[in-house]
């Protein structure tokens, strides 16, 4: 018979004569395009599954009367719910119903961008020239001079002009197939119904977009009779929406849309599982001084590695079996901005993640020294690169401050990125915070899939180490 | 060509027309559409209808069938003898059956884990890790700082469980693939800040009115307008009271730490599918940003299909996705149905209580303020001030249930948070629906990307405490 609902409990609850008939004025186009789209539907043997997506606009009661699954869309969207149909279920064909105020203008993004992604869909654009259901406004392929009530003396250059959409959507590389249609007789009733189906096809085939644009009649809103409409689309839209083929390209199929996995074993290796606990070599949680719940700054420019360092840090911590947090603060720019980092370290659970009374401050530059030193608790310890702070400030006499020169030992290794793992280094020696093999334990663990920067990275810290001690010595 | 034309063996276009009078809207359209003229403008204005049907005279027929293409209405022209059911009057006005299948439930199945060792990641991140492990495969989303993290993390890892990343053209074209989506039954995300939220709003409402479940993970920055990329709480009533138009409620959880990102991620999604409603987790930028220990589930999720579904499968045909109900009186049924909903869900209320059974002064805060809070209650007991924190992980619902208790041994609520006051207003809201007597409540309140500080928190509390004592404990608000 035909995908109609034998009976259309959704209109009105198939109340009456609504049970068996739509609700388009007499001589509307919608009522056969639907009809199309249903015979291509049954020819092709998709109902099952077929998803249909009526939009916002006269034909926003689609499913009212098609007999397959079906999903409505708000005003101009139906491309994007149309691409979430089918990519949850690449096997379902997707059908997107529009109409010319949802395609043309309030969804012209939607319409233009899911052509050019170029995923397998089928879109049907009724263009009537019109805005049916809101009562007769201006559309955006109103023609020039036409009536409208919101272009009462006809459309004129300052309503704009009409748009052409399947021009538009042919001159984008996505689709692969582009027709204007009309419905005016029965030679372009052929034309449609082939269209249309092709359009489908297209789908089921996996080639790829498919568009038809429908030359449709509102009898309604162009205050005519269906015949003189049909007679004004034949003569007056056809001049300004030629029909015919715009696009019809012999694509390669488009790729394969991929059907998830839910295996826990990649699942787990995806997530970056690992199963093997890291080497602790704390004896509880450091006693160094401060309380159980420590905090650090690392401050310098963007570039200085401050979140690296910090990162690295926080990592030592988790592996101890301690909690610990860092925070990124960055200026505007991504290169050469500030960077600051927090890091707060407790045996148990870290409160506050900030740590604006650090305990332990490492500043790559000047600025960072003397904005943050004054910050650090008494007792604190501050390390800073000596190769680029002159002069360092006076601090509070009770906090001690290590110049190391991060950036001249980094200079003498060849590498300048290694600059913060000297600092990490240099920190170790100043504070005991961690024992030095928890820290390499955790730059070797960030490190796993570049081994081979591996060895200049130790190289690195034992030379910040070695920095720290000279000065102690 | 057509795989079903074997089982049609009766070709319509070589039948002759019948039309359905009442069915007729006397458009003509057929009557041109026969070279044979059989087919006349009709003059009888048709009892039922008010409309002149065609009229036809089949005599010169050549069942050329072009007429059937010509007529807009499926059921106004149909092949002459079909044993149609309209063709029995008496059908029309009798109560009708139509076959549907059962529509197929697949349910989730929960597959056991490794154990793994705790990650050191991102708040970000860990959203997106679980999101993967609620079994979401699909990501929609459009790029925005400070929120972006997530979707590079799933744009990175989708493709290797076979799942699907699409950046959309717009946030507004990103909430419409998740109503696909989702209302293909499947488990979709996005990560979005503050002004593509606003953007998302009115997609959300459409899914709130159709039922269809998703996941939003707002990592919330500086407002209005433009704002800044740094850490705010502005959204609060957007997502707890401004989630579109019409009457639109969805769980809204507010994670605080790194571990509560994964947490509440794969608990949003569950939520989101029980109840057949999206669901909003809202962070902050820094939590976004904040690296810590995130410890992996036992489990994982893999999802099955929800029987409502509009999947492309045979089953699922009768379903439908969609919010336009014309009647008022189905749309006011419709309308309490999710009140009923709104109602259900209030029993997912949530809080985090610290050190609040003794406490005098209850600090109040989520998200990221929460820690600061936090750490203000550690070092308010050590000057001997009895404070507490309670932290409501769900905004809406708003967990009064746990709040009420407390409030008899208390002074005083300090509010903390960085927004002016969105979370106060969900407090007070909540308090005065629950008809309590609240007690003094005061804030400290940031914008703009600033966060309330620790020791501000301790000054408003141990400074005001102060100034209070001997005061009625108890005002009302």
């Amino acid at each position: 018979m035909s995908i109609f609902y034998e009976k259309f409990e959704r209109h009105d609850h198939g109340r009456g004569l609504k049970g068996h008939s739509t609700h388009y004025c007499p001589g509307c186009g919608h009522g056969l395009a639907h009809k199309y789209v249903s015979d291509a539907v049954e020819q092709l043997g998709i109902q099952d599954r077929t998803v249909l997506v009526s939009p916002v606009g006269c034909s926003v009661f689609m499913f009212y009367y098609m007999d397959v699954g079906n999903t409505q869309a708000a005003h101009g969207r139906a491309p994007a719910v149309a691409i979430g149909h089918k990519l949850a279920n690449p096997d379902s064909i997707v059908l997107s119903y529009q109409g010319d105020g949802d395609l043309a203008s309030i969804g012209l993004a939607e319409i233009v961008s899911t052509a050019q992604l170029g995923i397998p869909l089928s879109v049907i654009f009724i263009n009537n020239a019109i805005y049916g259901m809101t009562g007769g406004q201006l559309a955006p392929t109103t023609l020039m001079g036409q009536w409208s009530s919101t272009s009462p003396s006809g459309r004129d250059r300052l309503a704009g002009t009409p748009m052409r959409m399947a021009e538009l959507i042919a001159q984008l590389d996505g689709p692969v197939y582009v027709e204007r249609v009309a419905l005016y007789d029965n030679k372009q009733r052929v034309k449609a119904q082939k269209a249309i189906k092709r359009a489908i096809q297209n789908q089921v085939e996996h080639k790829g977009f498919s568009f038809v644009e429908v030359l449709a009649e509102c009898p309604t809103h162009l205050h005519k009779t269906p015949q003189e409409t049909e007679k004004w689309v034949k003569e007056e839209m056809t001049k300004i929406f030629p029909l015919g083929v715009k696009k019809d390209v012999a694509a390669e199929p488009w790729p394969t849309i991929p059907v998830p996995t839910f295996d826990p074993g990649r699942l787990y290796q995806v997530v970056g599982g690992v199963a093997e606990a890291p080497a602790r070599h704390c004896q509880g949680f450091p006693a160094i001084g401060f309380s159980d719940d420590i905090g650090l700054k690392l401050a310098g420019s963007g570039g200085d590695g401050a979140q690296t360092a910090a990162l690295l840090i926080a990592r030592a911590a988790i592996n101890e079996g301690f909690d610990a947090t860092h925070i990124p603060s960055y200026g505007p720019e991504s290169r050469g901005g500030t960077s600051y980092a927090d890091v707060r370290i407790a045996e148990k659970e870290v409160l506050s993640p900030a740590a604006p009374s650090p305990h332990i401050l490492v500043a790559f530059n000047a600025p960072s020294l003397a904005r943050f030193g004054p910050q650090v608790v008494p007792g604190g310890v501050v390390v800073y690169d000596s190769s680029t702070v002159a002069e360092a400030p006076a601090l509070d006499p009770r906090v001690r401050v290590y110049g190391v020169p991060f950036t001249k030992i980094a200079q003498d290794l060849g590498k300048l990125v290694v600059k913060n793992i000297i600092a990490l280094g240099a920190l170790q020696a100043a504070t005991g915070l961690f024992p030095k093999e928890t820290f390499l334990g955790a730059i070797r663990q960030v490190l796993k899939e570049k081994a081979s920067l591996i060895p200049l990275n130790e190289t690195a810290f034992s030379r910040g180490v070695e920095a720290v001690a000279a000065k102690r010595s | 060509m057509s795989n079903s034309e074997g089982e049609k063996p009766r070709q319509r276009d070589r039948d002759r027309p019948f039309v359905f009078l009442e069915f007729c809207k006397g458009c003509g359209r057929c009557i041109d559409s026969c070279a044979k003229h059989c087919i006349h403008e009709g003059h009888a204005i048709h009892s039922a209808t008010g409309l002149v049907p065609v009229e036809m005279d089949l005599a010169g027929c050549n069942e050329c069938g072009l007429c059937f293409s010509a007529c807009p209405e499926p059921w106004g022209m149909v092949a002459e003898g079909t044993d149609s059911p309209l063709a029995e009057p008496a059908h029309e006005f009798t109560p009708q059956v139509q076959e549907r299948p059962i529509p197929e439930r697949i349910p989730d199945e929960r597959l056991p884990l490794a154990d793994a060792r705790p990650l050191v990641t991102k708040g970000a991140y860990a959203a997106a890790i679980g999101a993967l492990l609620a079994g979401c495969r699909h990501f929609f989303g459009y790029p925005i700082t400070p929120s972006t993290e997530g979707a590079e993390l799933m744009a990175k890892l989708l493709p290797r469980v076979d799942g699907h990343f699409l950046q959309a053209v717009s946030e507004v074209a990103t909430v419409n693939m998740m109503y696909g989506c989702g209302g293909a039954g499947l488990r979709s995300m996005t990560f979005t800040s503050s002004p593509g939220f606003s953007l998302m709003l009115d997609g959300i409402s459409y899914m709130i009115g159709s039922e269809v479940p998703g996941v939003f993970i707002d990592v919330m920055r500086g407002g209005p307008g433009l704002g800044n990329i740094g850490p705010e709480q502005g959204d609060i009533k957007l997502a707890c009271r401004g989630l579109g138009h019409g009457n639109t409620h969805a769980i809204v959880l507010a994670p605080s730490t790194p571990q509560e990102m994964l947490d509440f991620t794969m608990d949003a999604f569950e939520l989101s599918f029980h109840y057949r409603n999206p669901v909003i987790v809202l962070a902050d930028g820094y939590l976004g940003q904040m690296t810590g220990r995130v410890t992996l589930p036992k489990t994982m999720v893999k999802p099955g299909l929800p029987p409502w579904a509009v999947n492309g499968r045979a089953s699922h045909r009768g379903n439908l996705i969609n919010s336009i109900i014309l009647d008022e009186k189905d749309l006011e049924a419709h309308n309490q149905y999710l009140d009923q909903k709104y109602l259900a869900m209030q029993k997912e209320q949530r809080a985090d209580l610290y050190r609040c059974d003794d406490a005098d002064v209850l600090i109040l805060a989520c998200n990221t303020p929460a820690r600061m809070a936090k750490g203000a209650v550690g070092e308010l007991r050590q000057q001997g001030i009895s404070a507490g924190l309670f932290r409501p992980q769900t905004l809406w619902p708003f967990p009064i249930e746990a709040l009420q208790p407390l409030l008899p041994k208390i002074d005083r609520i300090v509010v903390v948070e960085a927004s002016s006051g969105q979370l106060e207003d969900e407090m007070r809201l909540a308090l005065s629906h629950a008809g309590v007597m609240a007690p003094r409540i005061d804030h400290v309140r940031h914008a703009g990307g600033v966060l309330p500080s620790q020791a501000e928190v301790v000054a408003r509390v141990a400074g005001a405490r102060k100034s209070i004592s001997g005061t009625a404990q108890q005002v009302i608000s």
